[in-house]
């Protein structure tokens, strides 16, 4: 039989409950509530936004930022589509990278994977499972060179997920090999995210101890001011802190205080904030309720560029103004119907762009499944381009600016963060907030309170608590899996490396590197001459772990070579 | 007491750890508190467990159920060797179920290791809790 003769046959549907049918037929929300449970009202008139405000909420480009960092936003240039990438070996996410810029992806971002971000290299005895299983592993200079070979560093900006302390790794490891192919470090465009005090509460405390996490978080940014001027040396990341199950205001909220410790480390070490925080960032959540994100949006540069001026005396534009990126929110995916998912991210992206997003990263539909097939990653992809290239969205600046909705929420966020930053206030500020634990409290009260609201239909997740179907037997673009051979062949690497490099100017530079870190210098230059001496991700962390008083091995299992 | 009315007073316990390197433990956390609002005994292992540490723990609380949680691809990995343990230790009759991000292609796999069940990420707590009360031993 032909394709063209083939008939699917009508599911033949014998029971049809029509009450249900006339009950929907009047049906009317159950909650009027927002997804962080703010009350709002049924209409917004100009009584909601008396207009001697105006100087409050400003136009695009100018203080107090709210409507936007750019007067001309997107017709000055698109947002930056910039899909995360990590998966397998070095060459795997390489190759992974070149397909997505190839269909039309407009920067580089490549994620680390567990045994990267703890800092063990990929023959760690724990690694060697779940090597490349959720992002890259970069163990030594030369994966860094596979990853990025043939990659005109001059031309890309290419945005670096090490969130973790070993984010001053990457650095180094990026800046070597981009010394060893001749280019001027000064002239390089990129990101690397480097907030390893918010990365505990993903999973990697052992990995981030929390004087560790501010001093080496503060060592990339002194690094970069100084030595790679146009490197955006921090994604202060608060999509993470969303993703622990917390509201809108206390994701900025909480995101803002942790940004402010490394701050407050710069100006310890006698900077000024307009010395360096031009090329501070932020990774923010975007959610499913689009007028509460871009309210939160609008909100958080107020704040911020409010708390540059005001609290830290920020003279220049460039320092008070919050830049971001998006990450539209994984944890709002479910594996039931996924292909409901690319309508749900396509919203939150909206949300994201709505807001004057400066890059943007759409989850895959596969989220809640596995990491990105190449298929979904490209839909993901697509999904950004059919907003950006159909939709009309990049007109206007600030299109929502004047709702009177939009700008009533944007106040009432902003009033709910001064307010959650206040209670941090109370425990004693963001550092005792982490040492004492009462962060994770919040984070468990609050992830236990998003499952209880599914779970009693105070919110509705389609596929989940209402419109179910039967469970799923596959995925429909397949599931992605990653090359044992080739995650095999970068351990066998790693064994040889250490067997073969020049063993007296590798153990002069990692000496070098833990007594710069007992002076309490700052590592980083240390650890570039260290990589290009062959040292690995676990041997330079390790010695500086060691110099910090903490175990070799953030695991406990292995001792230190040197 | 006879000792069928004492296992039948006893509250169901439950195990729950992440396994190998993975820290991401929101759900572990959240299934925790659930199981013991719904009346069970609940002993979380935390992060950092290899399959060996879950079971002499198991063994230790005299647990009836065996929840490891996975979210980064390491199921196919850890499941078998989690089994392994369990058949040495002679844990038969107890429960082992998992939760977390799994591709539905992978059910059955874990299934034919000898998970008895799995709840993916999005589930609702009622289907667990039930599950756990109508399989597990008495």
């Amino acid at each position: 039989m032909k394709a063209t003769e083939k008939v699917v046959p009508v599911t033949e549907q014998k029971d049809v409950d029509w009450d249900k049918y006339l009950a929907a037929y009047y049906e009317k929300p159950k909650s009027s509530l927002t997804w962080s449970g703010l009350d709002v009202k049924e209409v917004y008139t100009p009584e909601d936004l008396p207009l001697e405000k105006y100087n409050d909420i400003g136009d695009p480009g100018q203080y107090p930022f709210t409507r936007g960092i750019h007067r001309n936003m997107f017709r000055g240039r698109y947002w930056t589509r910039r899909e995360v990438i990590g998966m397998g070996s070095p060459q795997d996410t390489h190759d992974r990278s070149k397909i997505l810029v190839e269909e039309g992806g407009s920067g580089l971002n490549t994620i680390a994977d567990i045994p990267y971000e703890m800092g063990l290299d990929a023959d760690h005895p724990w690694a060697q499972n779940e090597v490349g299983l959720t992002g890259v592993c970069i163990t030594n200079m030369y994966d860094m060179e596979t990853m990025t070979a043939d990659i005109p560093l001059d031309k890309v900006s290419w945005s670096l997920i090490t969130a973790s302390t070993v984010a001053v790794v990457t650095m180094a490891q990026y800046a070597a090999v981009a010394k060893k192919r001749g280019y001027d470090l000064k002239k390089l465009r990129g990101t690397v995210q480097n907030d390893p005090v918010h990365f505990r509460y993903c999973g990697f405390r052992p990995a981030c101890p929390l004087d560790l996490s501010v001093k080496l978080g503060a060592d990339v940014m002194e690094y970069c001011t100084k030595e790679m001027p146009l490197w955006y040396y921090t994604t202060v990341n608060l999509y993470d802190l969303r993703e622990q199950g917390v509201t809108a205001p206390q994701e900025v909220a909480f995101g803002f205080l942790i940004a402010r410790l490394y701050i407050d480390e710069m100006i310890r070490r006698g900077y000024k904030v307009d010395d360096f925080m031009q090329r501070f960032a932020f990774y923010v959540s975007c959610h499913i309720d689009i007028f509460e994100e871009v309210s939160k949006i609008r909100a958080a540069r107020r704040i911020w560029a409010k708390l540059m001026k005001e609290h830290y005396g920020a003279q220049k534009a460039s320092s008070q103004q919050f830049r971001f990126a998006v990450h539209t929110a994984g944890c709002s995916l479910v594996p039931q119907q996924p292909l409901n998912n690319i309508v749900r991210i396509a919203y939150q992206a909206l949300a994201a762009v709505l807001g004057g997003v400066q890059s943007l990263h759409c989850t895959s539909y596969d989220e809640p499944v596995c990491l990105p097939t190449e298929n979904g990653h490209t839909q993901a992809l697509r999904t950004q381009q059919i907003l950006a290239y159909e939709t009309g969205v990049t007109n206007v600046s600030d299109p929502l600016g004047g709702s009177y909705y939009v700008e009533n929420l944007t106040n009432k966020l902003e009033e709910e963060i001064y307010k959650i930053m206040a209670e941090v206030d109370k425990v004693g500020g963001m550092y005792e907030a982490i040492r004492t634990e009462w962060l994770d409290r919040v984070f468990e009260k609050e992830a236990l309170t998003r499952q209880k609201e599914i779970d009693d239909l105070d919110k509705i997740l389609v596929g989940v608590n209402m419109f179910t179907t039967e469970q799923e037997t596959t995925t429909p673009l397949g599931v992605q899996r990653i090359s044992k051979a080739s995650v095999k062949r970068q351990i066998e690497m790693v064994k040889k490396l250490k067997k073969e490099r020049n063993q007296a100017l590798w153990k002069e530079k990692i000496l070098a590197l833990k007594a710069a870190a007992e002076r309490r210098e700052n590592v980083l230059p240390y650890m570039i001459e260290a990589t290009e001496a062959g040292a690995t991700t676990g041997e330079m962390m390790g010695a500086v772990r060691l110099a910090y008083g903490y175990p070799y091995d953030p695991i406990e299992i292995i001792e230190a070579p040197f | 007491m006879s000792k069928a009315k004492e296992n039948k007073d006893r509250k169901i316990k439950v195990l729950v750890s992440k396994v190998g390197l993975d820290g991401h433990d929101r759900g572990a956390k959240v299934i925790c508190s659930l199981l013991k609002e719904a009346g069970m005994e609940v002993v979380y292992l935390g992060m950092y467990q290899m399959p060996k540490d879950v079971i002499d723990a198991a063994i230790d609380e005299d647990a009836d159920v065996i929840g490891p949680s996975f979210l980064s691809g390491e199921h196919l990995v850890y499941t078998p060797l989690l089994v392994e343990e369990m058949k040495k230790a002679g844990l038969d009759d107890v429960l082992l179920i998992a939760g977390g991000v799994i591709p539905a292609e992978d059910i059955p796999t874990l299934k034919e290791m000898g998970v008895k069940e799995v709840f993916t990420a999005g589930s609702l707590t009622e289907p667990i809790i039930k599950y756990i009360r109508n399989n597990v031993r008495r």
